[in-house]
């Protein structure tokens, strides 16, 4: 490489600086400067300026470090932290994740199938997932990994894959990365080891952060890595801290470790091709789940939830932490896709299938498709699945109220070769009969079962009300599409009526264990409290208006019933729990006694809840269904052809009754009246006020605060009070008050002096950033501690199901592929959608090729995003912005610079990041990403236009006006564009005036200038572009097994027209031709005679005429020389020759010498210097002497004087 | 999602439009003489219209059924002529619900009603909805109701702008302790009456509420000429404010001309006096228009806990609560807190508690 020359630096000639310098060079010396600038101290101010600079920098620097403070919305218990683990094929993933899980649990697994999860230490679970070497478990991976351990071979170096995943990555938030060097012991040079760890290091960390951790993993020991490097890095995973990143915490979503196909057998056997329900089991991490949302499954497609339940932790953390280690026993593993620790159902039991500690015994390899195999191979039909699947959901939500420990009784299974750990739990014996209870678990269920009970009252009571009508009403008429799912052997009236349906769920799942009494008790309670909630609402009717009504109408419509029977409101409740207690009554008997002090228990939550949920819940949430019905129940047939149309009803007007949110007050309140006026006496600033705020109450405890002061004014000197006379005035009361309240007023008042102290003195120094932060601290706090106490079954139904659970998601409707070609090295991810991301429109996106893709896009190209969840296939269209905010179309992305970028697309909110792949079929590429971007905005429309030129030609000019044709066929054409500016290709600008009859299009133009027939006219205008509404989810998971990455979409133009074997035909004008230039001929410059004769000489036309022939008169005679005269030339010549000679030979000698004196020369100089340097040196040291000899004896002198 | 009969036809929209699902309403008013959707809900349809984009209606023949799928929130400068059926504040109410969602900034110019005794007038939604609206970090010098002309019912007549910003984002808000009132604000309006009306109003209203609270002052508004709408009519709107910016509002408005009995302003005083009162009653930290509105924005506040205590529920926000759960999927937390012994502080007042979609105005453009 030549080096080029560096531009020297300029010095200033001009400017302040330039001038100052000069004034210095003048001067020679510096001016004398004050002394404050020669001697300057060191921590004083030098100059405001500098010192304010200072003072900003280190500011910016500080608040850089900020980072906006967001809620703290980690659950208590998190989900298991996802560690994936990824690398190019034969580097040793596998054998990784088999390290740590053997570091971790003790066990082996032999083939790493699905998510692996495992208890690694008091607070964490981690699930390992291995990544495959397909792009599209690498981008699911990607969205969903905490942790990303890459495996990179050192022998070989980094590859491609690595580099691909760094960038998805990157796009979709960038999850913790550590890198692991593996393959370390093909290294026999220790030193070319050390290079290229450096080297690799390096490059990792630019890529990653500077001090991004990598892991050195040296070699393997019988097919495993050393153990204690294992044990470090594990170490590492289980101390790592993680940061929340916006996708994800904004949506909730599950990896799926285990999947169940409940399609009836006979609809499969009709059509094996059949659409499949299936049910997804995971962690749900993120967000709050709400049920009945809509998911996106990577590489299947979009479904919505039929129902989301949750089910207890397989791997619980262990429930006490006191001791440092965990056992063996808490050291679970949990991989169902493997087909460790999954549940087995059988029929009334549940076997957790687990190998036992000990590494002796080993667990045999399984075929991967062992799930759906076990699946297929199972004889129990799908029904008796089902019920036996909510047997054990029961128990297990019987268990979440208790304690969660099931007892283990070992069996040896003689098949599997190994000890089953059985899980009996205490009541096992039970669950046959109350398999009702089931119904606590789901909201839909619960509907359900309650409507079936219904009707089962209905049958055996023959008491109807209204109310009941209703509901039953809405059974037939509701579809029958899940009624399948409550085929339970045996059904058990619940409360139908009872207070509260999500209550209902809770005494459901007590009642077994309540003796008969208590649920007396019960009911009497309920029935007590019941009253005076009903009495209080009389006078202020406005809180339960609608509920009265309602009643009232009940009650009207039974007198009409004819039942005969008029009830009061509270017996037209209670019917139905009478019957209840003695069915009840029934069960109990069944059930037997026991558990007193559970029983208690439930009791006491039962009349806390009755306590803190009354009526209103279930007056907004629960009468839903009732509405809907009324249209069957009223259109009886007569005689089968008449329908009767009665006067609408109630509850008709209601579907149609006025929109309106005025609040239309009771006209109970007689504000007239002074004790109605003074019930809202309190409310205004002149009624009483609380004690802790009230005036008088802060006045004198000011004044214990500070005791007495002295009014400067009157000079009056202010007591404090004393003790006594305090005392003597609260005497009385407080011997009323307990010690408690005294402790509680110190409490208090230690409080506030405590807040008046920060406020003093903490306060002075908050910024707004600390504000920021302590405001989201009290959210966190608030959302923690809201919902804490309730429990799970209702608040999943407030909040949704909670980040940690471990959930069931059953999903209605998937193709049949997704079970049949299912392959669980394939991750399965449920991303939860948010309202409208269903939905799809146009975005508008900020492109930009990636460096490393080695070719720009094309417009209308079809490319594969994956933004947010989903990867599809669509089509873009290349934008880029003018200075005008037009959006200009492109025919291909800018090289290096971000386009604008729209397609039809799912909507995703803006902010979210995305990258662009253009086949996630095998790798064509070299570097697969072919763009990343993020996304600005959705809309409905697009606002691309591309340019589009008129072209037309004057047919007749007159001074500046034209007309021109062919730019527009009709006159209405020309219509739209008059008043529009048109040019003509030499510049020429213009205006269209006005259309000309004839011919059609053409039109009158008015121009700056005079046109030429040859001219050619155009109007400049820009067309709206159209996006194509292509949106292709891949579907690469319904790909046969083996063949997942194969997945293809649209083919892009060029790859049809190679696959096809079209060839365009060129246009002939646009093909190269070699260029023939003509020989231009220039007729010569003619002046006229005239002119020529009035020009001054300078500028006259130079006749040159090409010189003639010389006359012979004048051309010279050649020189013809003598004899004698030829001999003296050449002597001459000799002479003269042989002199220049001799002084050349001269001047050598000359040069020869003179070098040699200068060798000389340089040789003396040299010793000169040699001997001065020598003699320089002597003096030096003997001055050195001197000093030190002087020193020496100034010292002794010194200390002879002491 | 489908539904029936034309109940909380604007709940449904709104929501709808909110939450991206679309919406199908069948059995409009089928068993009605004069079946179909009415020209006031037509109109309300047409606003929709106006500031969305790529919203798809259709309505079948007789106006019985409709189909409603959402577009984006479009925003920016928009003019509607209301129906004079019902008054401005219809079709204002589901604007504030919209508004902070929009791309633009929204720029609303409502012709029409602006008060009739059914709906709440424009005046009452100022004076309560927007300090609600701050409450919920919606604020800047963008929100605004202004009454530019006042236009009575039948004829109506009058124009309201409306401006709001957007927001990416509601705040969560804990709005539990309502304070005490400390002053009482009002407007006594009158259009094409004598002036003298509005000074008789005042009088009235004073005479009752100064037994609680002395800081009352109720500016008198009588508009003239172009401003003054086609019909006559006076009415007076009341607001309380507590210490802790807890607005109450409450309105009277004259009998529309040539609809029943007309009123004296003497009674319309009184009566709304007594209106403020038995709204102070019910109490709670957002009046009872608003209720739905404060509930909407909790609900779609970021994934945290909101607090709101509220007086009795209104049929209205009942149904409200439970087209929220049909489109959002969240159900609040009802808790009743019944008045203590020896308080008097009205009636039984209900917290509300939620937790939020975690929704984001995907409409909003980023730079």
């Amino acid at each position: 490489m030549e080096k080029k020359e560096q531009k020297r630096h300029q010095h200033k000639h001009s400017g302040p600086k330039a001038d100052k310098k000069n004034r210095k060079k003048e001067q020679g010396t510096e001016p004398e400067r004050d002394e404050r600038k020669r001697n300057p101290r060191a921590f004083s101010v030098q100059s405001a300026v500098r010192m304010a600079k200072t003072f900003h920098r280190t500011q910016d620097i500080k608040t850089k470090k900020h980072h906006i403070p967001l809620v703290d919305r980690t659950p208590l218990e998190p989900p298991p932290v996802v560690v994936v683990v990824m690398g190019p094929p034969k580097v040793g993933k596998s054998t990784l994740i088999r390290c740590l899980i053997k570091n971790y649990t003790r066990q082996k697994l032999s083939d790493i199938c699905g998510p692996v999860t495992i208890v690694s230490g008091k607070k964490r679970r981690l699930t390992f997932i291995e990544c495959n070497n397909d792009i599209n478990s690498m981008i699911d991976l990607a969205k969903v990994a905490d942790l990303v351990l890459m495996l990179i071979d050192a022998s070989f170096g980094f590859e491609m894959e690595t580099f691909e995943f760094l960038n998805i990555c990157q796009v979709h938030g960038f999850p913790r990365v550590m890198g692991v060097l593996t393959h370390l012991d093909t290294f026999k040079n220790n030193k070319t080891l050390s290079k290229t760890k450096k080297r690799l290091k390096h490059r990792f960390w630019t890529e990653v952060y500077q001090g991004a951790k990598l892991f050195y993993l040296s070699g393997m020991v019988y097919g495993e890595y050393q153990t204690q490097e294992v044990k470090n890095l594990g170490r590492f995973i289980s101390v790592m801290k993680f940061r929340p990143l916006v996708w994800r915490t904004s949506h909730p979503y599950v990896v799926a470790d285990r999947m169940e196909d409940l399609t009836d057998p006979e609809d499969i056997r009709l059509n094996p091709k059949c659409d499949r329900t299936v049910s997804l089991y995971g962690y749900l991490r993120g967000t709050f789940l709400k049920n009945k949302c809509q998911v996106h499954i990577p590489g299947v497609g979009d479904f919505s939830v039929a129902d989301v339940s949750f089910l207890p932790d397989p791997c619980p953390l262990p429930e006490v932490i006191k001791k440092r280690a965990l056992n063996v026993k808490e050291r679970l593993l949990y991989a169902p896709m493997a087909g460790v620790g999954g549940l087995v159902y059988d029929k009334d039991a549940v076997y957790i299938d687990m190998p036992s500690g000990h590494g002796s015994q080993q667990q045999e390899v399984r075929p991967t498709t062992e799930l759906v195999q076990s699946l297929i191979g199972t004889q129990a039909t799908l029904d008796a699945k089902m019920a036996a699947s909510k047997v054990t959901c029961l128990m297990f939500s019987v268990l979440i109220v208790r304690k969660q420990n099931p007892m283990e009784s070992r069996e040896w299974d003689e098949r599997a070769q190994r000890e089953r750990r059985r899980a009996v739990f205490a009541d096992e014996d039970d669950d046959d009969d109350d398999d009702d209870d089931g119904d606590g678990e789901q909201e839909s269920d619960e509907e359900e079962d309650e409507e079936e009970d219904d009707e089962e009252d209905e049958d055996e009571e023959g008491v109807t009300t209204l109310k009941k009508h209703d509901k039953t009403a809405a059974e037939t008429a509701a579809p029958p599409v899940k009624k399948q799912k409550c085929e339970v052997p045996m059904e058990m009236p619940a409360f139908a009526d009872s207070d509260d349906e999500l209550e209902k769920s809770e005494e459901d799942e007590s009642e077994e264990d309540e003796s008969e009494e208590e649920e007396e008790n019960e009911e009497n309670e309920e029935m007590e409290e019941g009253e005076p909630a009903k009495k209080s609402s009389g006078p202020d009717s406005g809180l339960c208006s609608e509920d009265d009504d309602e009643d009232e109408e009940e009650d009207s419509d039974t007198d009409e019933d004819g039942d005969g029977t008029v009830k009061s409101k509270m017996s037209s409740k209670h019917p139905e729990e009478e019957n209840i207690d003695t069915d009840d009554a029934e069960m109990e008997v069944q059930n037997g006694h026991n558990l007193e002090d559970l029983a208690q228990k439930a009791t006491e939550a039962y009349l806390r809840h009755q306590l803190a949920a009354p009526n209103l819940r279930k007056l907004v949430y629960g009468t839903v269904a009732e509405k809907e019905e009324d249209d069957s129940n009223d259109e009886e047939e007569l005689g089968g052809l008449f329908k009767v149309n009665r006067p609408e009803k109630s509850k008709k007007v209601r579907a149609d009754a006025m929109d309106c949110s005025r609040f239309q007050p009771d006209n109970s309140h007689d504000w007239d009246q002074e004790e109605v006026r003074s019930s809202i006496r309190d409310c205004f600033v002149t009624g009483k006020w609380e004690e802790d705020k009230d005036a008088a109450t802060l006045l004198k405890e000011d004044e214990e605060l500070y005791g007495d002061f002295e009014d400067l004014e009157t000079g009056q000197v202010h007591k404090a009070k004393t003790g006594n006379k305090d005392q003597a005035e609260e005497a009385p009361q407080v011997k009323l008050d307990d010690d408690e309240v005294q402790k509680n007023k110190r409490l208090e008042k230690k409080r506030r002096l405590k807040e008046r102290f920060d406020a003093q003195y903490d306060d002075g120094d908050a910024t707004y950033f600390d504000d920021l932060k302590e405001e989201m601290q009290k959210q966190a706090e608030l959302n923690r501690q809201e919902f804490e106490d309730v429990d799970d079954e209702i608040r999943v139904q407030y909040e949704g199901f909670r980040p940690g659970m471990y959930v069931r998601v059953e999903i209605p409707a998937l193709p049949c592929e997704f079970v049949t070609n299912f392959d669980p090295h394939y991750p399965i991810i449920l991303g939860g959608l948010g309202p409208s991301e269903g939905n799809v429109g146009y975005l508008q996106m900020r492109l930009k090729k990636h460096r490393w893709h080695n070719r720009i896009l094309k417009t209308r190209d079809p490319l594969i995003l994956s933004l947010g969840w989903r990867r599809f296939q669509t089509i873009p269209l290349y934008y880029i912005e003018d200075h005008n905010g037009r959006h200009r179309l492109l025919k291909y992305t800018p090289e290096h610079m971000h386009c604008g970028a729209t397609i039809w697309g799912p909507i995703t909110p803006q902010g979210t990041g995305f990258l662009a792949v253009q086949t996630v079929g095998g790798i064509k590429a070299s570097f697969r990403i072919a763009a990343t971007g993020v996304v600005l905005d959705l809309d409905k429309s697009v606002t691309i236009v591309k340019k589009l030129k008129l072209i037309g030609y004057p047919y007749k000019i007159f001074k500046n006006t034209s007309f021109i044709q062919g730019m527009f066929n009709t006159v209405l054409e020309v219509a739209k564009f008059e008043g529009a500016s048109i040019r003509t290709v030499s510049g020429i600008k213009g205006q269209i005036k006005k259309a000309l009859r004839t011919p059609p299009g053409a039109f009158r133009a008015t121009f700056e200038d005079r046109l030429l027939m040859s001219d050619i006219v155009f109007l400049r205008s820009w067309y709206p572009a159209s996006v194509p509404q292509l949106y292709n989810p891949v579907t690469s998971l319904l790909m046969p097994v083996g063949q997942k990455e194969t997945w293809a979409g649209m083919r892009t133009l060029g790859q049809l027209k190679h696959d096809l074997g079209i060839r365009n035909k060129p246009n002939q004008d646009s093909l190269y031709k070699p260029v023939v230039r003509q020989v231009r001929h220039f007729n010569p410059l003619h002046i006229p005679k005239e002119l020529q004769k009035a020009l001054p000489f300078k500028n006259k036309p130079k006749q040159m005429q090409a010189k003639g022939k010389t006359p012979r008169d004048l051309q010279r005679p050649a020189v013809v020389r003598e004899p004698h005269e030829k001999k003296v030339a050449a002597l001459l010549d000799a002479l003269s020759s042989v002199y220049a000679y001799k002084n050349k030979k001269a001047r050598a000698e000359q040069h020869a010498k003179h070098k040699e004196f200068l060798k000389q020369k340089e040789k003396q100089e040299a010793e000169r210097q040699k001997r001065m340097k020598e003699e320089r040196k002597k003096t030096y040291r003997a001055m050195g002497q001197k000093e030190k000899k002087k020193l020496k004896s100034s010292l002794k002198g010194a200390s002879k004087d002491n | 999602m489908e539904f029936e009969g034309c109940n909380c036809f604007r709940q449904r929209l709104v929501l709808s439009t909110l939450s991206g699902k679309r919406v199908k309403i069948r059995n409009i008013r089928s068993k009605d003489d004069n079946p179909g959707l009415r020209d006031f809900e037509a109109s309300f349809i047409r606003l929709l219209d106006k500031v969305t984009n790529g919203t798809r209606i259709e309505i079948n023949q007789t106006g019985t059924v409709l189909f409603y799928q959402p577009g984006l929130l479009y925003g920016g400068s928009v003019e509607h002529e209301c129906n004079v059926q019902r008054s401005i504040g219809y079709y204002l109410e589901a604007l504030l619900m919209l508004a902070p969602f929009m791309k633009t900034p929204l720029r609303a110019v409502l012709k029409g009603v602006t008060n009739d005794p059914t709906d709440p007038s424009v005046d009452l939604l100022k004076v309560t909805a927007i300090p609600l609206m701050k409450k919920f970090g919606i604020d800047g010098d963008g929100l605004e109701i202004k009454v530019l002309k006042r236009g009575m019912a039948p004829a109506g007549g009058g124009e309201v702008l409306f401006t709001c910003p957007v927001r990416r984002s509601m705040k969560p808000v804990h709005l539990t302790e309502p304070g005490k009132i400390k002053r009482i604000r009002g407007t006594a309006f009158s259009v094409r009456v004598s002036p003298q009306m509005a000074n008789r109003i005042v009088d009235s209203a004073r005479s009752i509420l100064n037994k609680f609270i002395p800081d009352i002052y109720i500016y008198t508004d009588h508009m003239k000429g172009a401003s003054s709408g086609k019909s006559p009519g006076f009415g007076l709107t009341l607001v309380a404010e507590t210490v802790n910016g807890t607005f109450l509002g409450a309105e009277v408005v004259s009998t529309p001309q040539g609809q029943g009995d007309p009123v004296l302003p003497e009674d319309l005083g009184r009566n709304c006096a007594k209106l403020l009162l038995e709204e102070v009653y019910r109490g709670g930290c957002v009046d009872s228009t608003n209720q739905s509105l404060s509930l909407l924005y909790m609900t779609l506040g970021q994934q945290d806990v909101s607090k709101t205590l509220l007086g009795p529920l209104s049929p209205y926000t009942v149904e409200f609560l439970r087209h929220i759960r049909d489109f959002f999927q969240i159900m609040f937390k009802i808790e009743q807190q019944k008045p203590g012994e020896d308080e008097q502080k009205g009636g039984e007042k209900v917290l509300m508690t939620c937790v939020g979609a975690g929704y984001s105005n995907i409409n909003k453009t980023i730079k």
